[in-house]
Order: C-alpha cells, then sequence, then structure tokens
C-alpha cells in the first residue's frame, strides 16, 4: 500500500510552486483575449494566381509579411497583426470591428497581384464580447457553486469525523487548484506561444471542473463508504489512505483512457480543437493529480488540525 | 418469469437497440436492401455552419423609434423580411433566430454552405428601409438649429484657421490654381483652378462684390485678408478685367472654406413618422404622360398604412413630406391635398432599370427597423469538411486506442466493455439523426459538439472501469462471480451518479449562459453522460449477466490474475 497521506508534504509543497508560479504568470502577463471577448476582427485571406492562358509559369509570389504591413498602414489600423499561413494565405487580426474598415483592407489587399479569396471574416463588435465576459464569469461562478452545493448534499450523511461541508469545500479547493495551474499554463502560452485565449477555452475549463469534481468524488465516496463500515480503532488518516489505495487503479485508468482521447484529438483533430483539447489534457492530468494527492490529504489535515486544537484546551 | 429466463428477455432487447441504432448510424450496411437502405438513409445528421461551412451574422435591431406595444410584431416583421430575402437566392436551410440579448435586440442569420461572404451580406443589407418623415415644427427646428450650431462653432473655428494659413501660403507665392484645387470647396470652381470667369456686378453676394468692383485690386493681385460671406470664407484673386461703367466686367479667381450650417443638412428639417415599410403592401413602376416621363415608383399602403398617409398628408397641406430609403432622401414633394387612398409615388431621377429593381426590394418587403451588423463569423466549405474528417478520424483513433487498452487491462471484461462502446456509438450517432424527426429539438452538430462527444466516450469508460475494478475487488474478496457483478454495479453506483451529476450540472450552467460553441458542446455532454449511463448501468449488467456462467467460472484467467 502506498502511503500518499503520509507523505502528503510533499504534494503540498509541489502544488504550492505550481500554484505560485501560476499566480505570478496570471498577474504578470494575464491571458492572452482572443477577439471572442476583446472584441475585433480576424480576417484569413488567400492570394490565388490568376488564371493566364498565355504566359506559362509566371512565378506567382504572394505578398510577404512587410508588404501586407506597409500596403495596409495607410488605413492606421489599431494593433495590426499579419500572420502568414500555408498556401499563400494570410491571417489579419486588428481591434476594429467594422465594416467599412473591413472593406477597405479588402480594397487594399485587392491591389496585390493575383485573385483574392476571402477564406474567413470574422469580427465581433464590442458590445457582443463584453455580454459574453460578463455571461462567462457568471457561468464558472454558478457551476461552482452549484457542484460545491450537490456535494454538500450529496455527503450530508457523513458527519463523522468530519462535518460534510468538508468534503465539499475540499472538492472545491482541490478543482481551484486545478483552475488555476490551468489558467497559469495558458497564460505562459499567451505570452510565449501566443495562444489565444476564447469561448473554448472556457468550455474547456468548465469541464475540467466537472472532470475534477467528478474524480475527487470517486476517491471522496470510498472514503465514506470505509468510514460507515469501519471498526471505530481504525484511524481517519489509515482509512482515508486505504480509500485513496483502493481506488488508484480506478483513477489512472480512467485518466488514461481519457488522455488517450485527447492525445488522438491534439494529434489528428483539426486546429480549431486542438488548443480546446490541450486545455482539457493539462486540466485532466492536474485534475487526478489533485484528488490523489492533495483532495484527500486536505481532508486528513482539517482533521488533525481539529484534534491538535482539542488537545491544547 | 425465472431469473434466467428474464435476462434472456433482456438480451434479446439489448440486441435489438444494437442493430437498430447500428442500422441508424450506418445504413450502408444494408445497401443491397433498397427500400430499406432509402428509409434509413433520410434522417440526416444536422451539421453545424463550422462543420460544412457558411457565415453567421448577428445584426442588431433599433427599436428606439417603435412603439413599445410593437416593438415585438416589429422584430418578427424583420426576421420575416430577412427570411424571405434570403430565399429568393436559394440558400439550403438558412436559419433567421431573434434574441434579447446584452440590453439589445439582435437578429441572427445563418447561412449554410455559402461561399461568398460579401454576396451574402449584400443581400441581406440591401434590402431597402423605407421612411417617410415630415417638417418640424418652427420651434422644433428652431431649437434643433440651436444645437447644431453650438456643434458646428468649433468645426467652423477649425476651417477659419486653415484658411488663414492657406492665405499665407498664397501670399509667400504659392500657386494659387494648385492651392484651389486642393483647398477650395466650391465644387463648381475647384476643379479649373478656383477660375469664375467675368462677372459683372450683381452676380455674387455683395460681400463677394465688394471686394471685385469697389477696392481697387491690380490684375494679378490677391486680397490682402479672408473676404467673409454666407458660404464661409474666400480668398479671392483678380485676374483681368474688361468693359465700362455698367458692362464693366471682372475675371477672378477664388478658394472656398465652406462654413457648415445647419441648413447643409436636410435631414434635420425632418422627423419621422409612423409610416415605414412595414405598412407597405406593394410597390410598382409607373410612367407618367403616357411613358414619355421618366419612370415613377408607385407603393400602395396597407389599411393601417393608408390612414396614416391620409394623417400625414393632411397636416401637411403645402410642406413637403420626405421619403427615405435607407436613411437617405430620395425626394420629397409638397403636398397638394390630403391623400386618402393609400397610394404614393416616389419620383427620384430614376432609370427605368433602377425603379424596377427598387420595386423588386420594396417588393420583397423592406425593413420595418434599421440593422446594424454586430459580429460575424464565416467558415469555408472546404475548411469546414477538413475539421469534420478531421474529428472523426481523431474520435475514432481514440475509440481505438480505448478499445486496446481495456481488452489489455481487464481482459473479458474490457471486450464487453468495447462492445458496449460501439453500440454507445451507435446510439449517439442515431440520437442525433433521429433528434430532428422524432422531437422538436434538432441537434446540430458542431465542432465543440464532436469534442463532448469523444469526451463523453471517456467518461462513458470511466463508468465501467469502476464497476469492473469494484468487481474485481469483489471477487478478490472472495465472492462468487455472479454475486460479484451485482455487488460490483450496486457498490460503483454512488461514484458513478454523483461524479456524472455534477457534469451534468456544469452543461445545464453552460447550456442556460448559451453561447453557440458552447451550447453545442454542453448539449452533446448531458446527451452523452445520460446515455452513458444508461449503457454502462444497464447494457453492460444485461452483457455480463447473460455470458457470465460456468465456462467463464472455469476461465477466470479472462477477468483476473490469478496470483493475486
Amino acid at each position: 500500500m502506498l502511503r500518499i497521506i503520509e507523505k502528503r508534504k510533499y504534494a503540498y509543497v509541489f502544488s504550492a510552486i505550481l500554484l505560485t508560479i501560476s499566480t505570478a504568470a496570471l498577474f504578470t502577463w494575464g491571458l492572452n483575449l482572443g477577439i471572442d471577448f476583446k472584441g475585433g476582427t480576424l480576417m484569413e485571406v488567400q492570394f490565388i494566381e490568376t488564371e493566364n492562358i498565355l504566359e506559362e509559369e509566371s512565378a506567382f509570389q504572394a505578398p510577404s509579411r512587410e508588404e501586407v504591413q506597409n500596403k495596409l498602414a495607410s488605413l492606421e489600423i489599431d494593433s495590426l497583426t499579419v500572420q502568414l499561413s500555408e498556401n499563400n494565405s494570410i491571417l489579419l487580426k486588428y481591434i476594429a470591428s467594422n465594416e467599412d474598415l473591413n472593406e477597405d483592407v479588402v480594397a487594399k489587399l485587392n491591389e496585390f497581384d493575383g485573385d483574392l479569396k476571402q477564406l474567413r471574416v470574422d469580427f465581433i463588435g464590442a458590445s457582443v464580447s463584453n455580454q459574453l465576459k460578463k455571461s462567462t464569469a457568471w457561468a464558472l461562478i454558478s457551476a461552482v457553486i452549484g457542484i460545491a452545493l450537490y456535494i454538500a448534499w450529496a455527503f450530508r450523511k457523513v458527519s463523522f469525523p468530519i462535518p460534510s461541508w468538508q468534503y465539499g469545500l475540499g472538492a472545491i479547493l482541490a478543482l481551484t487548484h486545478d483552475i488555476i495551474i490551468t489558467l497559469g499554463i495558458f497564460s505562459i502560452l499567451g505570452e510565449f506561444f501566443n495562444v489565444e485565449v476564447g469561448i473554448p477555452f472556457i468550455a474547456a475549463l468548465l469541464t475540467i471542473l466537472g472532470y475534477s469534481v467528478n474524480d475527487t468524488i470517486v476517491v471522496y465516496d470510498r472514503v465514506r463508504e470505509n468510514i460507515l463500515k469501519s471498526d471505530s480503532r481504525e484511524n481517519f488518516e489509515n482509512i482515508t489512505n486505504r480509500s485513496l489505495n483502493e481506488t488508484l487503479a480506478r483513477s489512472i485508468n480512467t485518466s488514461l483512457t481519457v488522455i488517450v482521447v485527447l492525445l488522438a484529438i491534439i494529434l489528428f483533430g483539426g486546429a480549431t480543437i486542438k488548443f480546446f483539447a490541450m486545455a482539457l489534457l493539462i486540466g485532466v492530468l492536474f485534475g487526478t493529480y489533485s484528488s490523489i494527492f492533495v483532495a484527500s490529504a486536505l481532508l486528513v489535515s482539517s482533521y488533525k488540525y481539529k484534534l491538535n486544537r482539542l488537545d491544547s484546551e | 418469469m425465472s431469473i434466467n429466463k428474464k435476462i434472456k428477455l433482456q438480451f434479446i432487447l439489448v440486441v435489438i437497440l444494437a442493430i437498430f441504432a447500428g442500422l441508424v448510424a450506418y445504413p450502408s450496411t444494408v445497401r443491397s436492401f433498397p427500400t430499406l437502405f432509402n428509409f434509413l438513409e433520410k434522417p440526416q445528421i444536422n451539421l453545424g455552419l463550422d462543420l460544412q461551412g457558411g457565415l453567421r451574422l448577428e445584426y442588431k435591431a433599433d427599436l428606439s423609434n417603435i412603439d413599445e406595444s410593437k416593438k415585438g410584431e416589429a422584430l418578427q416583421a424583420t426576421q420575416d423580411v430577412i427570411e424571405r430575402r434570403i430565399n429568393a437566392f436559394g440558400v439550403g436551410e438558412p436559419l433567421v433566430q431573434t434574441a434579447y440579448s446584452g440590453g439589445e435586440q439582435r437578429v441572427t442569420v445563418e447561412l449554410p454552405g455559402i461561399e461568398n461572404i460579401e454576396e451574402a451580406k449584400s443581400m441581406i443589407k440591401e434590402t431597402p428601409f423605407l421612411e417617410f418623415k415630415e417638417e418640424k415644427t418652427e420651434e422644433e427646428l428652431a431649437e434643433e438649429m440651436a444645437k447644431m450650431e453650438e456643434i458646428f462653432i468649433p468645426l467652423n473655428e477649425k476651417t477659419e484657421e486653415t484658411a488663414r494659413e492657406v492665405l499665407v501660403k498664397v501670399q509667400t507665392g504659392e500657386d494659387f490654381s494648385e492651392l484651389a484645387k486642393e483647398y477650395s470647396q466650391d465644387p463648381g470652381s475647384k476643379e479649373n483652378g478656383g477660375d469664375l470667369d467675368f462677372v459683372k456686378k450683381g452676380v455674387f453676394v455683395p460681400e463677394f462684390d465688394e471686394i471685385l468692383f469697389e477696392k481697387d485690386l491690380q490684375n494679378g493681385e490677391v486680397y490682402s485678408e479672408l473676404v467673409v460671406t454666407d458660404f464661409g470664407w474666400h480668398i479671392i484673386k483678380k485676374i483681368e478685367e474688361r468693359g465700362e461703367g455698367e458692362d464693366r466686367e471682372v475675371h477672378t479667381q477664388h478658394i472656398l472654406f465652406s462654413k457648415k450650417t445647419p441648413d447643409m443638412i436636410p435631414d434635420l428639417k425632418y422627423k419621422s413618422t409612423e409610416l415605414t415599410g412595414k405598412n407597405l403592401e406593394n410597390a410598382d413602376v409607373v410612367f407618367r404622360n403616357q411613358g414619355l416621363s421618366e419612370p415613377q415608383v408607385q407603393l400602395n399602403f396597407d389599411r393601417e398604412g393608408a390612414d396614416l398617409f391620409a394623417e400625414i398628408t393632411k397636416r401637411n397641406i403645402s410642406k413637403t413630406v420626405a421619403i427615405y430609403l435607407d436613411n437617405q432622401i430620395v425626394s420629397a414633394p409638397v403636398v397638394q391635398a390630403e391623400i386618402t387612398n393609400g397610394e404614393a409615388v416616389i419620383t427620384g431621377n430614376f432609370t427605368t432599370d433602377e425603379a424596377k429593381d427598387l420595386k423588386r426590394k420594396l417588393n420583397e418587403g423592406a425593413l420595418p427597423v434599421p440593422i446594424t451588423l454586430v459580429s460575424q463569423q464565416s467558415v469555408g466549405a472546404s475548411l469546414g469538411k477538413i475539421s469534420l474528417e478531421k474529428s472523426l478520424k481523431a474520435g475514432a483513433y481514440g475509440l481505438l486506442l480505448i478499445a486496446i487498452f481495456m481488452i489489455i487491462y481487464y481482459r473479458f471484461f474490457g471486450l464487453i466493455a468495447t462492445i458496449a462502446l460501439i453500440i454507445y456509438s451507435a446510439m449517439m450517432v442515431s440520437v442525433f439523426k433521429l433528434s430532428g424527426t422524432l422531437s422538436v429539438w434538432p441537434i446540430t452538430l458542431t465542432l465543440s459538439g464532436i469534442a463532448g462527444f469523444i469526451l463523453s466516450v471517456g467518461m462513458a469508460v470511466d463508468a465501467n472501469i469502476l464497476i469492473f475494478e469494484r468487481i474485481k475487488e469483489e471477487i478478490r474478496n472472495g465472492r462468487s462471480l455472479n454475486g460479484a457483478i451485482n455487488e460490483g454495479f450496486i457498490r460503483a453506483w454512488p461514484s458513478i451518479r454523483d461524479g456524472n451529476y455534477s457534469t451534468i450540472i456544469t452543461s445545464m450552467i453552460l447550456i442556460w449562459m448559451g453561447t453557440g460553441f458552447i451550447k453545442g458542446f454542453a448539449v452533446i455532454l448531458i446527451i452523452g453522460v445520460l446515455l452513458s449511463m444508461f449503457t454502462a448501468i444497464v447494457l453492460v449488467k444485461i452483457l455480463l449477466q447473460f455470458v457470465a456462467g460456468k465456462w467463464l467460472e472455469n476461465r477466470m484467467w479472462l477477468i483476473i490474475r490469478k496470483n493475486k
């Protein structure tokens, strides 16, 4: 049997380091918000060689990044970024979101050689993105509250040796831990790899929330079950450690299946869901870690703290 | 019924369910039976815009000028008009929805399979917004003018400053004609360098004439100061003169910096009436004077419109009523008499084609309220197809990897779980396909939905793992195989339940939050979680109970490592 609970100090230190780094990253760089939340325009256009039967193999060249930037300079677009991508297409991003400007941009780009094909023109007005931000915040808060209430209710019959609300609190702490680390990693990815955070990322966060709680609950369930049938001589620390060991195979196997699926999405899925899956992967990894090494340990720490206080009185 | 018989019956039901789901999900298996194949092939998965390509537009509807009681009606009418217009262009299964969001009324338009973004947008925007406006009363106008005057003061100060700067340039010898071309705001003379040709006294306004005829300018001399008239600020240069006395004519050049006054904005004169395109019954092209004159567009109002028009014309006799199309004034005829027959005529300077085009657009429907685009998302059809293929591939590989893992680790149980997983996938696909025909809530499969689906596969497996681990534990504790199976399901249930309920709670919140991408994900995750619970708890149990027997008890290595 692994002495997971006994060695909880190491897990606490490890988590504390990760949480510190993540929080520091979030405060320093914040998140690299996409146009979903910031409002703005995302335009992808492709330059296609004009078909010319008379000329043979004219070396068609799509304009370079500098050429595009110079061409658009006169429009004085706020925080414009130009990215070249495959098949002679370019990706433009800018803060402004108004139709007239978009038309001007297309007109300018049309001055280059070749035909212009608009693959994608997305724009989100400030009113839409602001409202999205608000409803997202609400969704996250309500999800956390909803889950906490559910756990407190599900464990209402277990009030010894620690009160049932502490299970709810433990699960919430564990999932907050997972969410903060995921956010921290994406803050770093955003700063150094320009990975943007949009609506898909929020969906991933919410899924992590559900998953992390799910994982923690399975262990707590086992603790609950073992408390109810154990004899009074076995102490809480042992019960918890035994429960963890009994559910260990399940925790790891479940995570493995989910991780396998997510890896399949990351490797074979399209670009749009790649970062979505990556966020889920990070969340699931830390969700598994926290449900094994942190969530139950917290229950024991809380129990010991109570004992110490009783002793000293 | 004996327990054995009951299990057999349940097993048969599972087989029927599996076959049914399999056929709906993958009809090609019965391609050799055309009638069955054709029947099964009809229900198709409703793909979202991100998978089949298309355009999503979100408009803000400006209802500020609509009576509170009529807002719903106006919004509905707007939706109808946009639908008619899109249908006229033949887009497959377009979707037009209205929603109240962020304190605004929004109209969302989804156009699947649209390749040309600009064309699609213009076909919606093209719909003219027709409006009738009447003159403001004297007091209203005076008030408005005063307000505008204030806005114009700083603008005009700036113009005057520019004028002074240009005057300095002229005086320092820069070319007058060139400067006129660059700066002059007199459309009549700007292009030819501000040249005004020879004029007699009295042609221009007095302030201008005074410089030409009273001041003693030399030929080629520029008057040393700015000259202020009602039009604005002028820089005047005398070129030459001819004639004497009454016939005296002066040839000049000037640069005009025009002054902004409220008179320049005709819109200011008019205020909205309740009569708009919503009251239009139909429009037609007519020619006055037996087709000799220019074409006109005749409007016929509905009953309410006719009454409104009668009222408007009655209270505006010998005043103008302006007809606006898309916020541009097209004509402002003087009302001769009250018009009660519900007919109005637009006389813009139309060509026949323009008149016919306007008639067509008006008949397809004028928007009752103005709309502005607030968000747009587009996915190329090929891009959507690639996404779909890639996601399906990812899903297939994921399923395969899970199957391999489960069979290696859980052996016989893993095989059962894999079979259950395949049935589960077939049931999910069937639900997607049949949701449109069997219920009023067709499920649209989006990219995020596929992600939700794949994730739900992982969760379905989790339930199986929980159960199998429990069964193995019970066997190790010395229970019989059948006893262990029963006990395993009972014991694993609370964990499965609590875990899945928390997922359902989060999904519900996601649906309630209601943004497209997230909603697609959450709806499918909920369906997936419910179906996976059914699969894990009911299907797998029936399968296990049916196949578990003496033969399996004698081969326990199929379930669990012997040397435990």
